[in-house]
């Protein structure tokens, strides 16, 4: 038995603990915001918050993350939205969507340690691919998101 | 959203949740909802509240179909917002009932041309119908009654009546006759031409939206598949023993090649007849466990007679039939003669690979068979399609079959087969009253996808003592196709002289349509080679474009002039435009701009959207590119929704950048080399330019945004590459070439 926290939730993981995390939150824990895209972390659709830190879950068996804090897209906005999220909202980012819970919480750890991200770290840090060409759209709702978190002084 | 549920399905007290209609039911119910919402011919569901549901006929992969679509109905039926959701029209209604949503097929960019119309009438149809109820309800006339938020209201008398108590008698009455109502003027309209945000946007961000791969169904287990590596393969045997008393599996299953599309009439193509090759499934109770059992099965193929092809043989077929005579598909003049008498010849030879879509999510369906029933899940672009796959693939009845539209992770054409969907029900058909969900894994989706062909070019342009264009020659043969190229034989650029060839040769892999189809193919080529004719006259690109669309050039005895003629006034005033909102030139060693224009025109006289791109790209002299800046002039007609034009011209430009920069498939022995995203390269967010997007004001009309700017940003960056002193691009991809500054440069 695998024990971890899912967004705020003691969860009991009684699964092999090979599966990769991204699998064990789709199936087991029935969260299905996480997307599979690849398997071999190079699309990172499948980006979760592990205590805080965004990583790809398609390759981390869940043996790994015991005892850890895993933040998914649904845990993101628990109570309100997040900020990353209002900014995605009011830019009109998604198109299929599909990669885009990646996206955001990619955005949302990225935020988390640099309020105000220039352009080079978003290039940076944000590596996920996106095949609708959603990309000008993220780049303006990072700087939005940015403005949303810290204003301006 | 789609989310409903009916507990006097089929699978009563077994469905818990997620997005699952089942099998009896006939309109999509809010869960929770008490079964009175009534669907008013087909097109929306009033709600006992008042609230609508609007049908979208077409798939969601990612263009706004159902916020565009949403618009048209609501202009004419004067729907609240607020009030409105939506849900996929079903197919089993659309298939059995003649077609009765009119255009259900999601490729061609033609959702909101094909729509526009309809769509807009329907509304007005039931507008006409909710009227005439409220008028016989209140005992009063339906002229001067109106409509707001979601009530017919007499303005004389203050009395309304909401929707849901008008909604049965409404869908008791027959539409009204088309010409007996009257649509909205453009100057009355208040959703169309605005930037309303989408309705599928806040469950894209909050996790909430359900795709195919997302579908969950109760006992559901989850399927792994291996079709044949090689193009036409067989299934030999495989070992079930060596992988049965692996965790969680329950079941290795073989699936039949056989039709994956277009087999059963009616079809708009039925010519198409796409096929499958034999595959072997395992069924776990994760896809992990399903996924490593088939990579551990031994299976034994009998790899057929494409065993030995590869990418090397496949350029000597191109090449081969380039130097053979080919068929002659389009002249004018005596092309021959000219390039004999012109006074300088310019000749090149272009290549384009195959490709694959690589939508991000992957092929998935999650199926349900038992007796003489199906019912299927997947992410489509054809669900009609999807539904008869899946009635032939479970042997049952068409009308027993059941096919539920999910949001798709993207589609590209790759949705246009339903190969996934034929694998899903085979493997739920060996295990009955199991639903069962396929993943097709992102390896298995690149390697077994369908592909647009590789093709070449073999192209002539004759100029005479001035400089001017006398004659084109071109030569196009492609591997396996289902049709020449879309636009190979157009040429917006009149020329006296044309001779046009076209010939093809055996490839293996399916043919797939891609989003740009063959325009992209060709249309790239062309500018390339323009551009290639303008560097050897020593003028430059843009002005030598601009020379070359003089409507006075234009044979006053062709039977198309008057296309040709409009063709030529729009590219003119599209460069025109792009050129002067791009602003200055960027300077500097290693800079340079390319323009192109195109528009997307399947046949004669088909009007589509016509875009005009200049890009800006930076050589850093050590094999290093940048695309800095994107400029793209639109005429689409009619704007539907300014936001979702700019994102899908935005799209369109990132793919076609994506696609020239890294795309590449090749075979060897028999089997696609790549396998995912660290070798079938894509995009990345730090690689893609700003792009500013500049639509022209029109009242025709409205046309397809989808694909248009996939060809002519193509054209544009190999221009580009050449202004900015780097090589002369003419294969893709372009990571293929040393971008190092020429030395004339």
């Amino acid at each position: 038995m695998i024990r971890l926290t899912v967004n705020g939730q003691a969860v009991e993981l009684d699964c092999d603990p090979d599966k990769p995390l991204l699998w064990a939150l789709r199936e087991d824990v029935a969260l299905t915001g996480t997307k599979y895209g690849c398997g071999i972390a190079q699309c990172r659709a499948c980006t979760v918050h592990v205590d805080g830190k965004a990583m790809p879950s398609c390759q981390l068996p869940v043996a790994r993350v015991a005892g850890k804090a895993i933040t998914t897209i649904e845990g993101l906005g628990k109570t309100a939205l997040h900020p990353v999220q209002q900014a995605w909202i009011r830019a009109n980012v998604p198109q299929c969507g599909y990669c885009q819970p990646g996206m955001i919480m990619a955005t949302a750890a990225l935020l988390a340690r640099n309020p105000a991200p220039s352009d080079a770290d978003i290039d940076a840090a944000i590596g996920n691919l996106c095949r609708c060409g959603t990309y000008p759209r993220v780049r303006a709702a990072i700087h939005a998101a940015a403005a949303l978190v810290e204003p301006p002084a | 959203m789609n989310a409903g549920l009916d507990r006097r399905g089929f699978l009563r007290g077994t469905l818990a949740a997620g997005g699952a209609l089942a099998f009896d039911i006939t309109i999509p119910l809010r869960a929770g909802e008490p079964a009175a919402a009534l669907d008013v011919h087909h097109w929306v569901v009033i709600h006992p509240d008042d609230r609508v549901t609007v049908r979208i006929p077409q798939s969601e992969i990612g263009q706004g179909a159902t916020t565009a679509l949403m618009q048209l109905i609501a202009e004419e039926l004067d729907l609240d917002l607020a009030l409105t959701d939506w849900a996929f029209y079903e197919p089993q209604t659309n298939v059995s009932q003649g077609n009765v949503y009119v255009h259900t097929s999601t490729l061609a960019s033609w959702g909101v041309k094909m729509l526009f119309e309809p769509m807009r009438l329907a509304g007005a149809q039931i507008r006409a119908l909710l009227l005439g109820s409220a008028a016989a309800q209140l005992d009063t006339q339906a002229d001067g009654l109106v409509i707001d938020a979601h009530r017919v209201r007499d303005p004389r008398t203050g009395n309304g009546i909401g929707f849901g108590a008008l909604a049965e008698r409404a869908a008791a009455a027959p539409l009204p006759d088309a010409a007996s109502v009257r649509l909205k003027s453009p100057q009355e309209w208040r959703y169309i031409g605005r930037a309303l945000d989408r309705n599928d946007v806040p469950a894209k961000v909050t996790g909430e939206a359900r795709y195919g791969i997302d579908v969950q169904l109760p006992g559901m287990k989850y399927a792994a598949v291996r079709q044949a590596p090689v193009f036409g393969g067989r299934l030999r045997g495989f070992d079930a023993a060596a992988v049965r008393d692996l965790p969680g599996v329950r079941a290795v299953v073989r699936i039949d090649a056989g039709p994956s599309g277009y087999t059963v009439p009616p079809t708009l193509w039925d010519v198409i007849d796409w096929q499958m090759d034999d595959a072997v499934a395992v069924v776990a109770d994760s896809w992990w466990q399903a996924e490593r059992a088939i990579e551990a099965l031994p299976i034994e193929w009998d790899d057929g007679p494409h065993a030995r092809v590869d990418s090397a043989g496949i350029a000597r077929d191109l090449a081969a039939a380039l130097d053979a005579p080919g068929e002659l598909v389009r002249s004018e003049g005596d092309a021959a003669a000219a390039l004999a008498d012109a006074a300088q010849v310019i000749e090149a030879e272009y290549h384009y690979p195959f490709l694959e879509h690589a939508p991000m999510e992957p092929m998935n369906c999650t199926a349900f068979v038992d007796g003489r029933r199906v019912e299927a899940w997947a992410p489509t672009q054809y669900g009609d399609e999807a539904l008869r796959i899946a009635a032939y693939a479970a042997g049952v009845a068409l009308k027993d079959a059941r096919f539920h539209l999910t949001l798709a992770g993207g589609g590209f054409g790759r949705r246009l087969h339903n190969d996934y969907v034929s694998q899903a029900v085979q493997i739920a058909r060996q295990l009955p009253g199991v639903p069962v969900k396929l993943i097709v894994s992102r390896e298995e989706s690149i390697r077994r996808s369908y592909y647009p062909p590789p093709l070449a070019a073999r192209l002539r342009a004759g100029l005479d003592g001035d400089g001017a264009l006398t004659a084109w020659q071109a030569h196009v043969v492609q591997g396996t196709a289902v049709e020449q190229p879309y636009g190979f034989t157009r040429l917006a650029y009149p020329v006296p002289h044309v001779e046009m060839r076209y010939g093809q040769i055996d490839t293996p892999p399916g043919f797939a349509w891609m989003r740009g189809v063959g325009h992209t193919q060709m249309a790239w080529m062309n500018h390339g080679f323009l551009s290639e004719i303008a560097h050897a006259r020593g003028v430059d690109t843009l002005a030598f474009q601009l020379a070359l669309l003089d409507e006075t050039r234009i044979d006053a005895a062709r039977a198309d002039r008057a296309d040709a003629l409009a063709r030529v006034r729009r590219y003119r005033r599209l460069l025109e435009a792009v050129a002067a909102r791009a602003g200055a030139r960027p300077e500097g060693i290693g800079r340079g701009r390319g323009h192109a224009v195109y528009d997307m025109s399947y046949v004669p006289g088909y009007r589509n959207s016509c875009i005009a791109i200049a890009l800006d790209v930076t050589l850093d002299g050590r094999g290093g590119l940048r695309v800095d800046d994107v400029t793209a002039s639109v005429d689409c007609g009619t704007v539907i929704n300014p936001q979702l034009v700019e994102q899908q011209i935005q799209g369109g430009i990132l793919f076609g950048l994506s696609n020239a920069l890294y795309g590449t498939i090749t075979l060897r022995e028999g089997r696609v080399e790549q396998s995912n995203f660290h070798d079938y390269r894509l995009l990345r967010l730090a690689e893609a330019p700003a792009i500013a997007v500049h639509v022209m004001p029109s009242d025709a009309p409205p046309t397809g945004v989808g694909e248009g700017a996939v060809p002519v940003v193509i054209g544009a960056l190999v221009d580009a590459i050449h202004a900015a002193g780097g090589p002369r691009i003419r294969a893709l991809p372009v990571m293929d070439h040393e971008l190092g500054l020429r030395a004339d440069a």
